[in-house]
């Protein structure tokens, strides 16, 4: 506990005399500081992300369950936290020479996802995605949902240009396109979507919430209201990823988050993924 | 991972879950002799169940000319050059299965099908070099002969999609056997994709989920045979459930021919999931070939299909094939004439073990005119 408090003070003392400077970003610090903004940045790439102290983690590959991640990928990423009060924003910026956004067989997507405790506690529950009664929630985001939300379409020639296709069922008549009897066969023709899969979209977010109690075990949430973006330029990603903070995180205290990676050029979805292990997180640290 | 028996193997092995056989088995048999390729089974199935978005390359029931085709692209060589030994002891499996000869770190031994894979549904289309008056122009393993090998999802015993599955989005039904993908839980990782010898797990773009040959269910459950099945132009196919091997009983279609008579095998037991689509092997390809596919009993098989003319019991069942819409519970032959019955014995169809054929003179001179007989 001591040493925590060093800690905290260390680095509430960094956060504030680099703001003062703020044309230097902050030292990076051993924990994952939320430093206090009035309005929380949308973007990943706005200069108020330039307050917070970067956090650079160590990642190493899923090996706890099978499939594992036998080569590993993602080195490490950088994090940066903002927090308003209500909720916490990461900036994840990792390298990855290839964008990797466009679903298929054998091509996986890049994603991250933002991991805290439901409970917070001096012990936090396994970080390879919680335990059993000791749930953690997720927030994921991927950059082929992040494709959509910046407009691509829900077509197959949104994926596949050249594509011919004959027509569908749900497109013949006497079915009147854009009619409701219309949009449920085209349901039926997707089973995923007909079952509500949040999977499936089409989406409105880049981010799934989810909640999990060991691996494998992710299941959607109730609804938090988490938000995301990413930019992909010059060989890496950007994802701003922001959640309400869990309701037993107080401005001035502590709780754990962890991060994974996954890099689509490398066929990674799931179990084979790069993870960071628990890191503490500092709500609100001052600016 | 769990130790299991595997019947068709002749020995126990492992797998990642403990053995849980279902109340009962879809399982179905094949008849390569009589396939013509038509591919009506593959339309079937596609305009029944693959018609929307995202399903457009998917081909859940596909048929290819061996022994070069395959879909996706050499699904079958690609698994076999990785399997080494696969060595049989008379009917006894002394190699490894997919399941024992999983590298470190993983459920199953598999690989990861690329999106050209996708893109040659049947490659080798009716490719023979035999019957060529100056030779053939290339010369290959396989010189004259082919024939058709119509494909399904095997709804295993022991699915290595369901095993390769971190999440355990797949189950197997208690009350059929059938392997279905839970759609609403699937996140899309294509492990089953990877891990299915079979290739028959197909990424849905649109949806993000896996999909797969769902064995017609809600058919099946009605106690009707399947889309490709009852569509099947040559009658190759029969649907119905396996006993366990040591319960089969002579009535039941599918335990006659399967563990009575032995004359249809699985596809590829070796790899050791223990598969219920089973086939009659094609008896003009060389013994070799139909070992590598079907195990050590082809010859057999091969010899007992090949008497099927003097052999009024089996050639009278593989007269019901085609015959009804119906699952064929039970059957029986009278005389010149067989009958399939339902669950609860009641005769469904009947049809005599020997069409009545009619020749009519070519040339009708009465009306001058020339006549072809068509069936
Ligand atoms: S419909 Fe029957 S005969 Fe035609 S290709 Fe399919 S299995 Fe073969
Ligand atoms: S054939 Fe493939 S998809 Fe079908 S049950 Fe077996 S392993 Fe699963
Ligand atoms: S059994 Fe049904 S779902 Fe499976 S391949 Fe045949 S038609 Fe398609």
């Amino acid at each position: 506990m001591r040493a925590r408090r060093q800690l905290l003070a260390a680095s509430v003392l960094t956060a504030a005399s680099l703001a003062a400077a703020c044309a230097k970003p902050p030292a990076p610090v051993q924990e994952v500081v939320a430093v206090r903004t009035a309005v929380l940045p949308a973007a990943p790439d706005e200069a108020v992300w330039n307050a917070a102290p970067e956090h650079v983690a160590k990642m190493i590959p899923q090996d706890l369950v099978e499939p594992r991640l036998l080569a590993p990928s993602t080195a490490e990423v950088r994090i940066r936290a903002l927090t308003n009060g209500e909720t916490v924003a990461f900036r994840l910026n990792w390298a990855d020479t290839t964008k990797s956004d466009t679903p298929g067989p054998a091509q996986m997507v890049d994603a991250c996802a933002v991991q805290i405790p439901q409970q917070n506690g001096p012990q936090p529950p396994a970080p390879q995605m919680g335990e059993i009664g000791r749930p953690v929630d997720v927030v994921y985001w991927r950059a082929d949902w992040q494709a959509i939300v910046n407009g691509r379409g829900d077509s197959i020639r949104d994926l596949y240009p050249n594509a011919y296709v004959d027509p569908y069922p749900f497109n013949a008549r006497p079915l009147v396109p854009g009619s409701p009897e219309q949009a449920d066969m085209a349901r039926r023709y997707a089973p995923a979507r007909a079952l509500d899969n949040n999977r499936s979209g089409p989406r409105t977010a880049p981010v799934e919430e989810l909640v999990a109690q060991g691996p494998g075990t992710s299941e959607p949430a109730a609804p938090r209201g988490s938000t995301g973006r990413g930019i992909w330029a010059a060989g890496s990603w950007m994802v701003v990823i922001a959640r309400p903070w869990p309701q037993d995180v107080r401005d001035g205290q502590r709780t754990s988050v962890a991060f994974a990676v996954w890099q689509g050029s490398q066929h990674e979805a799931g179990a084979r993924k790069m993870r960071t292990g628990w890191i503490p997180l500092l709500a609100g640290g001052a600016r | 991972m769990a130790r299991v028996y595997n019947w068709q193997l002749g020995r126990d092995m492992s797998y990642w879950y403990p053995e849980k056989r279902p109340q009962r088995q879809f399982a179905a048999v094949f008849d390569t002799n009589k396939c013509i390729a038509c591919q009506t089974c593959t339309l079937a199935c596609k305009t029944t169940w693959t018609s929307g978005k995202g399903q457009e390359y998917m081909l859940w029931n596909n048929v290819e000319s061996k022994p070069y085709g395959s879909y996706p692209l050499a699904y079958d060589v690609r698994l076999l050059e990785q399997l080494d030994g696969q060595r049989w002891e008379g009917s006894r499996y002394a190699g490894r299965t997919i399941f024992e000869a999983a590298p470190a770190g993983e459920r199953v031994l598999g690989w990861r099908p690329e999106q050209q894979d996708y893109s040659y549904p049947n490659v080798g289309e009716d490719d023979c070099a035999g019957q060529v008056d100056h030779g053939a122009l290339i010369q290959v393993p396989h010189l004259s002969w082919f024939f058709y090998l119509a494909r399904i999802c095997n709804h295993c015993t022991y699915p290595a999609c369901l095993a390769a599955c971190p999440r355990g989005s797949i189950y197997k039904r208690q009350e059929d056997g059938i392997v279905l993908v839970d759609q609403g839980r699937c996140r899309g990782y294509q492990e089953c994709v990877r891990g299915c010898p079979y290739k028959k797990v197909f990424f849905n773009p649109m949806t993000g989920t896996s999909e797969k040959c769902i064995a017609c269910f809600p058919k099946i459950e009605q106690g009707v045979q399947p889309q490709c099945f009852v569509n099947c132009i040559g009658k190759i196919r029969l649907a119905g459930f396996l006993s366990a091997a040591d319960q089969a009983k002579a009535e039941n279609p599918i335990d006659y021919l399967v563990h009575l008579r032995k004359v249809a095998l699985p596809l590829f037991p070796q790899f050791g999931l223990e598969p219920n689509v089973y086939y009659i092997p094609p008896i003009h390809a060389p013994l070799a070939f139909n070992e590598q596919l079907f195990g050590p009993g082809a010859g057999a098989a091969m010899a007992a299909y090949r008497g099927a003319p003097a052999d009024r019991d089996l050639a009278g069942l593989l007269c019901l094939f085609g015959s009804t819409p119906s699952l064929v519970a039970r059957w029986r032959r009278r005389g010149d004439l067989v009958s399939g019955l339902d669950e609860k014995a009641s005769e469904i169809v009947r049809v005599p073990l020997l069409e009545p054929v009619h020749v009519r003179p070519a040339v009708d001179p009465t009306r001058q005119v020339v006549r072809t007989n068509c069936p």
